[in-house]
């Protein structure tokens, strides 16, 4: 376990390694990061007043980014169940860009509620136990749940099957299996408890429509996978991973089934709203039409709808979501649309009018949209330092060996001091073996290359004289018993038991034999280890 | 405003002195419940009204008057006259139509002649204001607190100034 | 059973949080922010797991730090419900003129604060004659020469004290609930912020400490109740509490909003005594209550006395 913490810390120092484009985005992040940071103690000090929500709309923009990210975070499930449960292997190469980007969408989350509280430090006033957890009585209670939960879900999955290739080993499915069947439903709940937050609520007809959770899950399929898409080729692009042009063909289908969806259930609400024209489509009305001359959100709202029913028939047809140039058209379209739309497009009519049918328009306020820009870098440097840790596990760069595993055959061996060949007289083997000490020799052919093994027991076990006019090629066995000189103490040991020998020739690339190793090598090697 | 939250105490005892000093002859005892008000809204040193109408010949004839109270336009009961409820044999009390004579500490009574329904519901707290205890004792306001007498509708006041807008709140 | 196992589960807490306590102040010391007060305040629990004791602890402390802040004794009161009385408030539609000397007398009352504003009564003008249940009609912010005029007429809104209420539902921490005496109340000391009871509030009743109050010492009124008018801190909601630290006392005054009606169209009594004005009003008139489709069963009755 120890030794699991320090080489993560160890692949931790990776983060500071790159090139020159990667000091530079690093410091481009942490510059808008440590701005949104000033502008958030600027609110510290002064409260949320340096915002522009009032009583009226007392929740905006944070709340908004909040909400669009959840539906990113869920969005993994989209790789999860092809990945795993169709063994679909295209996507089961990349599911872990997936659930790393699941794991910094929750965080971001979790910052957007933290800046959201007026009373940050009072936080823990939220958990179970040690504060007055209102469960399950609150919604919010409920989302404080499974937001953790999936945090923690998908960290352990991500980082074990990290630590699982990091020592050069499969993930075993026995250990992470049951963990990533608990992730879909999960990934489900996350959202649909989010939407019930607000859904809930009948002080605010616009949020109190059942169709509310689905359309959050359908837009949550279509923004989610659009930015792992463009994700997938910038990493594609920038490392030596291979993700083939099928899982994000595959994917961006999947982006279009569930826009039809998003923009048929859209279609739903609004006739709904509009033919039968209650006083509770007053916000509906606001978001697309204005309400009483106030408007500022329907230029957004169209310009929204116009993004997502432009990306859906790009990403429908294979002609375009199999071009690079229109999918990655479709995936802004797709970004920009749901973020609108799900983000100011859905929290703020909740509050317009407001429960007294009062109108206020809500604009953030520079520091406001500070803060928001602060917490989207501190997301982008944090998926940027999470891919760096993965990417060199992920494709073999970096490993881990345990001491036995470092410890190499050619650590172990005993040089070869002299080798024969085919033609050497038999006379002349036994004299050599006699004046080395040895009890096997190595046959070479004119290139070095071992063909053959001369034993000590072979030549015993001719009659008396029978040795004479005889040469080596008449004894030698075919040369079974060689390992390369790369092979691990684990390794050897294993080739050792599985004969009947007790010496085993180590070989080099060339097929040149380097050494020997005798079962009390490995052995006093194993214990030189142990003592350590 | 003060006035209105003394103590029950304090009250109790003005009202006792009130009781004292007045001049009245018989009092009515229709209702059993008394009702702590505050002292009716007289004009400043007008009562008592015996220190000028004592041993002033009574004009019953209804006229426009001259000498004094020009200021009262009577814009209620239309042609009434003074005696309808003011006591022509002594101004300090008042007069219900049956002749029973009142205090102007219980002018509700007179008032009750004509509005009835009005009189049970400020009884019962429902028109009126009440300050003082909810659960303890109440101060009733009169209901010629509200309503002058001589012209009752009630007056349009200025309202206190509007909340600040939500976008002027920085 | 409840209350015991809120008791036991209190003490845990505490041996916790003194751990955690000691453990995070070591931390912070070199930070600058270790006076005791501080992590006092900051590890205060909730005030429905506190007993006698530890609640007249925190209002000792509370009453210090007041006096420190607004260098003027504050006095603190925790009284509890009183046994068989349900609070009921009662808004005569026909008489109210929108004058809104309540808002004012509440906010005198209240230690509201006066910068930012923020007042616990909104007053509605509504143009008569034109529909009005769905409040998008409404002008909060009518500022005529004199009231009332002729072609409008007022309501006055503020906490409904639901009997289901639907933003003790929503807090995440608890921080708000409805007493026993049908008085919705909050703990501004254990309330983070997060507004979710603002969103679920269908009366628009409660209201945020978007910066710090600010309130001229000689305008805070000293006679407070730990869950009503004592100074708020930025951070944290806020609402009517039907006067709390006046109504909650036997005898005990009416509330400042009732006091200040020119009119007397407000009314307030137990609901639970037959002879109160408010039984009289909900027997004697017909009553409703504002928005109730949505089931939360306010015990705020807006009523016609007269059919003007």
């Amino acid at each position: 376990m120890i030794q699991a913490i320090k080489n993560f810390f160890i692949a931790l120092r990776q983060i500071a390694v790159g090139n020159k484009k990667y000091y530079l985005w690093v410091s481009f992040l942490s510059f808008l990061a440590l701005l949104g940071a000033s502008a958030y103690i600027g609110q510290l000090s002064r409260g949320l007043i340096i915002t522009a929500m009032r009583d009226q709309v007392s929740w905006g923009m944070y709340i908004s980014n909040f909400t669009f990210l959840v539906g990113v975070a869920a969005a993994a499930v989209l790789l999860v169940i092809p990945a795993y449960l169709y063994n679909f292997k295209p996507i089961k190469e990349i599911v872990l860009f997936g659930e790393l980007l699941a794991i910094t969408a929750i965080t971001m989350c979790i910052l957007f509620i933290i800046v959201d509280m007026g009373q940050p430090l009072r936080v823990w006033h939220i958990l179970p136990v040690v504060g007055a957890m209102n469960f399950p009585a609150s919604l919010l209670a409920w989302d404080v749940v499974v937001l953790n939960g999936y945090l923690i879900i998908n960290s352990v999955i991500a980082f074990y099957v990290l630590y699982r290739l990091s020592i050069g080993k499969e993930y075993k499915m026995s250990v992470i299996g049951p963990l990533i069947i608990l992730s879909i439903p999960w990934a489900v709940s996350i959202h649909t408890v989010t939407a019930f937050l607000y859904n809930g609520l009948s002080s605010r007809p616009f949020w109190n429509a059942s169709i509310l959770a689905p359309r959050f899950l359908a837009s949550a399929f279509c923004s989610g996978p659009a930015i792992m898409l463009i994700l997938f080729q910038i990493i594609r692009k920038l490392s030596v991973v291979e993700i083939d042009n099928k899982a994000i063909f595959k994917i961006a289908e999947l982006i279009a089934y569930a826009m039809g969806i998003n923009l048929f259930l859209l279609g739903a609400e609004i006739f709904k709203e509009f033919y039968s024209g209650s006083i509770h489509s007053a916000p509906i009305q606001y978001l697309y039409l204005g309400l009483h001359g106030h408007d500022k959100l329907v230029p957004w709202m169209w310009f929204a709808t116009t993004m997502n029913i432009s990306a859906f028939f790009l990403f429908l047809f294979p002609k375009t979501r199999e071009n690079f140039t229109t999918l990655n058209m479709a995936c802004l379209f797709v970004i920009t649309g749901v973020y609108i739309e799900k983000g100011m497009g859905l929290v703020i009519p909740g509050f317009v009018p407001d429960t007294l049918g009062e109108i206020y328009e809500y604009t953030p306020t520079t520091q406001e949209i500070l803060v928001t820009i602060g917490i989207w870098a501190s997301g982008a440097l944090l998926y940027t330092f999470l891919l760096k840790l993965a990417i060199p596990v992920y494709t073999g760069k970096l490993r881990f060996f345990s001491k036995t595993q470092l410890t190499a055959a050619r650590d172990i061996m005993t040089k070869l001091v002299a080798t024969i060949r085919a033609e050497t007289p038999l006379d002349e083997v036994v004299k050599l073996m006699l004046s080395k000490r040895l009890t096997d020799m190595a046959v070479v052919d004119d290139s070095d290359k071992l063909i053959g093994i001369v034993s000590e027991r072979d030549i015993i076990s001719l009659e008396v004289g029978q040795a004479s006019g005889k040469t080596a090629a008449d004894l030698m066995a075919a040369p079974t018993g060689t390992v390369p000189e790369s092979f691990h103490i684990q390794e050897l040991g294993k080739v050792l038991a599985s004969r009947t020998a007790n010496l085993l020739f180590v070989v080099n690339e060339n097929g040149q034999p380097v050494g020997t190793i005798e079962g009390s090598d490995i052995l006093k090697s194993l214990e030189d280890i142990r003592r350590e | 405003m003060k006035k209105l939250t003394l103590t029950g105490k304090r009250l109790c005892y003005f009202f006792f002195l009130l009781l004292l000093s007045s001049p009245a002859i018989s009092i009515e005892h229709e209702i059993h419940r008394k009702f702590l008000v505050p002292p009716p809204p007289f004009s400043e040193g007008i009562f008592p009204c015996s220190q000028c109408h004592q041993g002033m010949p009574v004009n019953r004839t209804p006229r426009k008057l001259e000498m004094m109270h020009q200021d009262i336009v009577l814009n209620h009961m239309p042609g009434g006259w003074c005696f309808d409820c003011h006591n022509p044999d002594n101004r300090d009390t008042l007069r219900l139509a049956n002749g029973k004579i009142v205090k102007f500490e219980e002018s509700y009574n007179l008032c009750g002649q004509c509005h009835g329904t009005i009189l049970r519901e400020w009884k019962a707290g429902l028109h009126g204001k009440r300050t003082g205890m909810w659960n303890g004792e109440k101060q009733y306001l009169l209901c010629v607190h509200c309503h002058w007498p001589h012209d009752p509708a009630f007056k349009a006041i200025t309202p206190m100034p509007p909340p600040v807008r939500p976008a002027d709140i920085k | 059973m409840e209350e015991d196992g809120r008791r036991s589960g209190g003490i845990d807490r505490r041996a916790f949080l003194q751990g955690a306590a000691l453990g995070l102040a070591t931390l912070a010391l070199p930070l600058g922010r270790a006076d005791a007060s501080f992590w006092e305040s900051f590890f205060q629990k909730h005030f429905r797991e506190m007993n006698d004791d530890e609640i007249k602890q925190v209002i000792d402390r509370l009453e210090k730090e007041y006096a420190q802040k607004f260098g003027k004794q504050i006095e603190i009161g925790a009284d509890k419900p009183i046994p068989g009385v349900l609070y009921g408030y009662g808004l005569d539609l026909s008489r109210c003129i929108g004058c809104r000397r309540c808002v004012y007398g509440c906010v005198e009352e209240n230690n509201q604060s006066l910068d930012p504003q923020i007042h616990w009564i909104t007053v509605l003008r509504f143009k008569k004659g034109e529909k009005w249940v769905d409040l998008e009609n409404s002008e909060k912010y009518y500022n005529p020469e004199k009231v009332p005029e002729e072609e409008y007429f007022y309501m006055p809104v503020q906490c409904q004290q639901c009997e289901n209420p639907p933003c003790v539902r929503a807090c995440p921490t608890q921080a708000t609930w409805k007493d026993p005496d049908g008085i919705v109340v909050i703990d501004y000391n254990w309330c983070i912020g997060c507004r979710y009871c603002m969103a679920a509030c269908p009366y628009g009743a409660r209201r945020f400490n978007w910066g710090s109050p600010k309130r001229p010492v000689e305008k805070i009124n000293p006679k407070t109740h730990y869950l009503g008018n004592r100074p708020r801190y930025r951070g944290v909601v806020e609402k009517c509490t039907f006067c709390i630290q006046r109504t909650r006392k036997d005898p005990g005054r009416y509330p400042a909003c009732v006091e200040a009606c020119p009119v007397g169209a407000r009314k307030f009594g137990n609901l639970l005594d037959p002879n109160s004005e408010i039984r009289y009003a909900i027997e004697h008139k017909r009553v409703f209550r504002l928005k109730e489709d949505l089931n939360t069963y306010p015990k705020f009755y807006y009523f016609f006395a007269y059919g003007k």
